[in-house]
């Protein structure tokens, strides 16, 4: 079945009290594909990838990945299945050193590494993030660009099928971020199906294969990066209705 | 640890086992007590300096290696073989309390904790099998204070040995994942439960080995000598007090510790102030320094090396 998707979504909703921060969505992200997730601050975009990874127990719906059905699975038992998410606010182990924080994910994720080839596996990640001159340094002592990069090293030393990246740009130089697209793009070309969140309209487009929009925890918009940023109610949604264009 | 460090280790550990060719009886009933103090305070760091799962329950374990070497003694049993089936058996009661247990998070386990054990001690002082409030006695003839001091003081070299694989091991990567930050730590794949129970139960057969141990050197145990919240406590305060989660604070804090109790509390005048002298204690580490004795060495230590430093490089600093 080669046109199954890898992630497959349906009905996700999570409610926290009296707030549906996830009101129903439905997607499918393909193999090797590059998939944006944007729409306004509150929108509920972290809280859908906390419930794709186990973090958070949806309220509602299916999440099939690699064809199984992963809902109520723990976190790390989605992880060792190799779909992985970053954290948009970092949260290294910051009395480890950056290889001992990337060491975590090559022992414990999908890879299962021991020994020499964990030493492996974290030097070459180590190399592909550039963060191989800071090997040593602890990560409580890095720059939150470094930290960005930890907090993707980490992830892909657990040698993800699937990588979910919540605003790894966020608090990123323009220099900085050039570096993340193409780090992104490298990772994709290394086989690594990737969802990423982020704010840098301009960069997900540039990277994303498709980007799906979501407000108010719904989908509003979904489909090729150029099409789904000139829809109407996309534009809607981060203007406001009654904002006129030039205020932007 | 360094390589120094390793030999001194190897140079004590020695010296620690051949002492009883050159020692008297008192001098190496101490040592026999430093020896019990290492292995509880080096096997609760395990879980509680490692894993950051603070737990004021080891009682719990100590007690049940007692009871299993006194009651399987009094079947029958060689007493230096019902050592292991009691480390099974805290290990397996350690499985039992952290299932639910580790749900619990910080203070909430510890709170957890002092329930267990305060539970385990009301059960034994009120189940007659276990000889009630009153206690049992091992069976006469059971007791060899040479062969009890070599197993005692073999096991700590062991508990200190496993506790510093640990550290560097995979496994001890993934507690201290999770001390760190329990949630980063799954997020990347670390089964935090699995690993929390591992250390649990490791820690808890090491408390039990040296609790059958305790039994046939008294000879006489009852629910409140083994199973006692000063106990749990004392093992506690004996890592915090040396350096939590290191391999050589516990060592430390077992000489700090197992001295107060041995010289100071053998003093009628102080015998009832154990309370104000541990918690006194554990104010002045958390207050001042919280990283222990290990972390009041490494500032001296960085203090000596600024003060001999050559007077140019002090100059321009």
């Amino acid at each position: 079945m080669p046109a199954e998707p890898l992630l497959s979504v349906r009905g996700l909703a999570k409610r926290f009290g009296g707030l549906l921060a996830v009101a129903g969505v439905d997607f499918d992200v393909a193999r090797g594909e590059v998939f944006g997730v944007i729409g306004p601050n509150g929108a509920g975009k972290t809280t859908l990838f906390g419930c794709l990874v186990g973090a958070l127990r949806p309220t509602a719906g299916e999440v099939r990945f690699a064809g199984e059905a992963i809902v109520g699975r723990p976190c790390h038992a989605i992880a060792r299945r190799g779909l992985v998410r970053t954290h948009q606010i970092v949260r290294p182990f910051r009395d480890m050193t950056v290889e001992e924080n990337v060491a975590i994910g090559a022992h414990f994720g999908r890879g299962a590494h021991r020994g020499a080839s964990a030493a492996r596996a974290v030097r070459a990640v180590l190399e592909r993030t550039g963060l191989a001159a800071r090997a040593g340094a602890l990560a409580g002592t890095l720059t939150i660009g470094e930290l960005k990069r930890l907090e993707i090293a980490r992830a892909l030393a657990t040698e993800p099928a699937a990588l979910c990246l919540d605003e790894v740009m966020g608090g990123l130089n323009p220099g900085e971020i050039a570096g993340a697209v193409a780090l992104i793009r490298a990772i994709r070309e290394g086989g690594v199906t990737v969802l990423m969140i982020e704010h840098h309209v301009h960069a997900v487009a540039a990277v994303s294969d498709r980007i799906m929009v979501l407000n108010f925890g719904r989908k509003i918009a979904e489909g090729a990066p150029a099409a789904v940023l000139s829809d109407p109610a996309v534009v809607e949604a981060y203007l406001g209705s009654e904002a006129p264009v030039e205020a932007a | 640890m360094s390589r120094l460090g390793a030999a001194a280790a190897a140079a004590a550990a020695l010296a620690a086992l051949g002492a009883p060719l050159l020692l008297g009886r008192g001098t190496l009933n101490d040592l026999w007590n430093l020896a019990f103090a290492v292995i509880l305070a080096s096997s609760w760091n395990i879980l509680g300096g490692f894993a950051g799962q603070v737990s004021l329950g080891y009682s719990a374990f100590l007690g049940i290696g007692a009871y299993t070497t006194v009651l399987l003694s009094l079947r029958g049993l060689d007493p230096f073989a019902t050592l292991v089936p009691g480390a099974l058996l805290a290990a397996a009661f350690s499985v039992v309390v952290g299932l639910p247990g580790f749900r619990l998070r910080g203070p909430y386990f510890t709170i957890a904790t002092i329930g267990v054990g305060e539970a385990v001690r009301v059960a034994a002082s009120s189940v007659s099998f276990t000889g009630g409030s009153s206690g049992v006695r091992m069976p006469a003839g059971s007791f060899d204070f040479g062969r009890n001091y070599l197993a005692m003081v073999g096991l700590a070299i062991a508990a200190v040995a496993v506790a510093a694989l640990v550290r560097r091991s995979a496994f001890g990567r993934a507690l201290a994942a999770i001390r760190q930050d329990v949630d980063g730590a799954e997020a990347l794949g670390v089964d935090s439960t699995r690993y929390k129970l591992a250390a649990h139960a490791l820690s808890a057969a090491l408390v039990a080995l040296a609790g059958g141990l305790y039994a046939i050197n008294f000879q006489y145990i009852a629910p409140g000598a083994v199973f006692d919240f000063r106990l749990s406590l004392s093992i506690v305060l004996m890592p915090i007090v040396g350096g939590i989660g290191t391999i050589v604070g516990p060592l430390l804090g077992a000489l700090v510790v197992s001295t107060i109790q041995l010289k100071l509390l053998e003093l009628p005048a102080l015998r009832d102030s154990y309370l104000f002298i541990y918690g006194g204690l554990l104010i002045v580490v958390i207050l001042f320094e919280p990283k222990g004795l290990v972390g009041l060495a490494g500032r001296l230590l960085a203090a000596l090396r600024r003060a001999s430093a050559p007077p140019r490089t002090a100059g321009a600093g």
